[in-house]
């Protein structure tokens, strides 16, 4: 990078931080618990979790408040968290069919195996402001006595099930070795990757950059247009299993939420089996449906167009939000040398105009010299 | 007389009990002065994640889960405990109990009996949540 370092300020940059502190942890106004972030900003939260690639709620709710309700600078510093912590173990490969369903619609069969589960959601209501002054009074509810909960209704069969057994579906199972995930929190993923990096890349990848990337792989300039239909969507709980030290047997710790996506994608290519679909997924922390319905798009979209255009390079290097955030911040910083140089090469091609003697011969600038 | 639990199961109801009552029932155990070793001391960090996804059957990692472990030696049996959170008193509580059971010491039922209401309290829990939830099944109409 080009900007120059900078020396001094340090009284200001304590006073300004101290501002923020003060500004934020002593207005006159209720301390906002982390109980009380968890519970009615949830939806903030589970995002925070998911770009920061840490699932705690009452974590990612700190880092929620202390970034002043910012969601990319709480993700942030729930990453730099992430980074101090020793990883205690790496858990057994989760199998999203175990999910205990909150909410599951199959926008795509109107009746699928098991229910379609609305669960907590506004999508089919009007979006009308409510600003009450104060906290509104609790409705009557009166919790009915449903029967039991059945195996289908904990866990129903995925849409994806039905369409291989119509005969509707490629069948991708078994045309990958068990090969080991990429890691992106050791190395950076660079094109061309494996499908396990580019998957984990989207689930922590900034929720409007992948709803952006999505639209554009729909609606831009690189020419994939796709059918897009949502096969299915769920929010629920996933068990973590680790393996147990002394008799090696997995033993469940825990759950944690996810939102899950299956994308249909009807197959046109001159190269594809245009008599079935194709199928994308998305997985990612918490409850957040815009991300993993892209991801889902986004993973099948890469499967096709992936290698031969931008797409794998733009999800893989474009999509994080510290990333990119970051870079774009860091123009804040003094860049007084770069702009110096870049002032005083104006003023030498000036010079040189006045001269008669015509600018020197272009030298190209390094990947990123301008910043 | 209800058969002891499986080590595995009773780690993973020991992961989903209250710290409170945690903490109380490892006092309790180490009230009679047993000699107790903390193994590991509790530690705070993260599990990583990987998923198997359905389409392919590919694995990739989600990300992390914070957790805490703790592992312990009580008259001369190791207890280990691992929950999710950051609360380093309760893991190491959980693990006392562990390696009670595991020495089959004198307060091995009182764990087991805690981590059935453990088990009770989470049935519970899901039936309250479906009676929320169970209203919300919805079958559109097709538009013909």
């Amino acid at each position: 990078m080009g900007y120059s370092g900078a020396r001094g300020g340090l009284e200001a940059i304590l006073a300004a931080e101290d501002l923020v502190r003060r500004a934020r942890d002593h207005a006159p106004v209720a301390w906002a618990d982390t109980e009380q972030i968890v519970a009615r900003f949830r939806l903030a939260v589970d995002r925070v979790m998911g770009e920061a690639g840490l699932f705690d709620e009452d974590t990612a709710a700190a880092a929620f408040r202390q970034a002043e309700g910012d969601p990319l600078e709480a993700s942030h510093l729930l990453r730099a968290y992430r980074s101090t912590l020793p990883r205690l173990a790496v858990g057994e490969p989760v199998d999203p069919d175990d999910m205990l369903i909150l909410r599951r619609i199959v926008p795509a069969f109107r009746e699928p195996d098991g229910p379609q589960l609305l669960g907590r959601t506004t999508d089919y209501t009007g979006r009308l402001l409510e600003k009450p002054t104060a906290r509104p009074e609790a409705d009557e509810h009166v919790a009915g006595t449903p029967k039991p909960r059945t195996d289908e209704q904990r866990r129903p069969r995925r849409f994806l099930d039905l369409l291989r057994d119509l005969g509707l579906a490629v069948d991708h199972r078994g045309e990958a070795e068990d090969a080991e995930p990429f890691d992106l929190t050791r190395k950076p993923a660079r094109p061309p990757a494996p499908r396990s990096a580019a998957l984990a890349a989207m689930a922590r990848a900034e929720t409007g950059a992948l709803v952006s990337l999505w639209y554009r792989s729909i609606l831009g300039p690189d020419g994939n247009l796709h059918e897009v239909t949502l096969g299915e969507v769920r929010h629920g709980r996933l068990p973590l299993r680790v393996k147990h030290p002394h008799t090696g047997n997995p033993v469940a710790v825990g759950n944690f939420r996810v939102t899950e996506a299956e994308a249909i994608e009807d197959l046109n290519g001159a190269e594809e089996d245009r008599s079935r679909f194709d199928v994308g997924y998305g997985l990612c922390f918490g409850h957040n449906e815009r991300k993993a319905i892209a991801m889902a798009n986004l993973d099948i979209a890469n499967r096709r167009f992936g290698k031969s255009g931008p797409l794998e390079q733009l999800l893989l290097l474009t999509t994080d939000g510290l990333d990119s955030g970051g870079f774009l911040e860091h123009l804040k910083l003094p860049h007084y040398v770069t702009f110096r140089s870049m002032v005083e090469r104006k003023r030498a091609l000036q010079a040189a105009a006045g001269t008669g003697e015509g600018p020197a011969p272009r030298q190209s600038e390094p990947f990123g010299g301008q910043c | 007389m209800t058969d002891p639990l499986g080590r595995e199961e009773r780690c993973g109801l020991l992961a989903e009990a209250e710290p409170g009552e945690l903490r109380a029932l490892a006092d309790a155990c180490l009230a009679d002065g047993a000699d107790v070793r903390v193994l590991l001391a509790p530690e705070v960090g993260c599990v990583q994640t990987q998923v198997r996804e359905p389409v392919a059957g590919e694995r990739f990692l989600l990300g992390d889960v914070l957790a805490c472990r703790a592992e312990v030696e009580l008259a001369g049996h190791r207890g280990w405990a691992m929950r999710l959170g950051d609360d380093r008193a309760a893991v190491l509580a959980a693990a006392v109990l562990d390696a009670e059971v595991e020495a089959g010491r004198a307060r091995a039922a009182e764990v087991d009996e805690l981590c059935r209401e453990v088990a009770r309290r989470l049935v519970e829990r899901e039936e309250r949540e479906w009676a929320e939830l169970a209203p919300t099944v919805v079958e559109f109409e097709e538009l013909t």
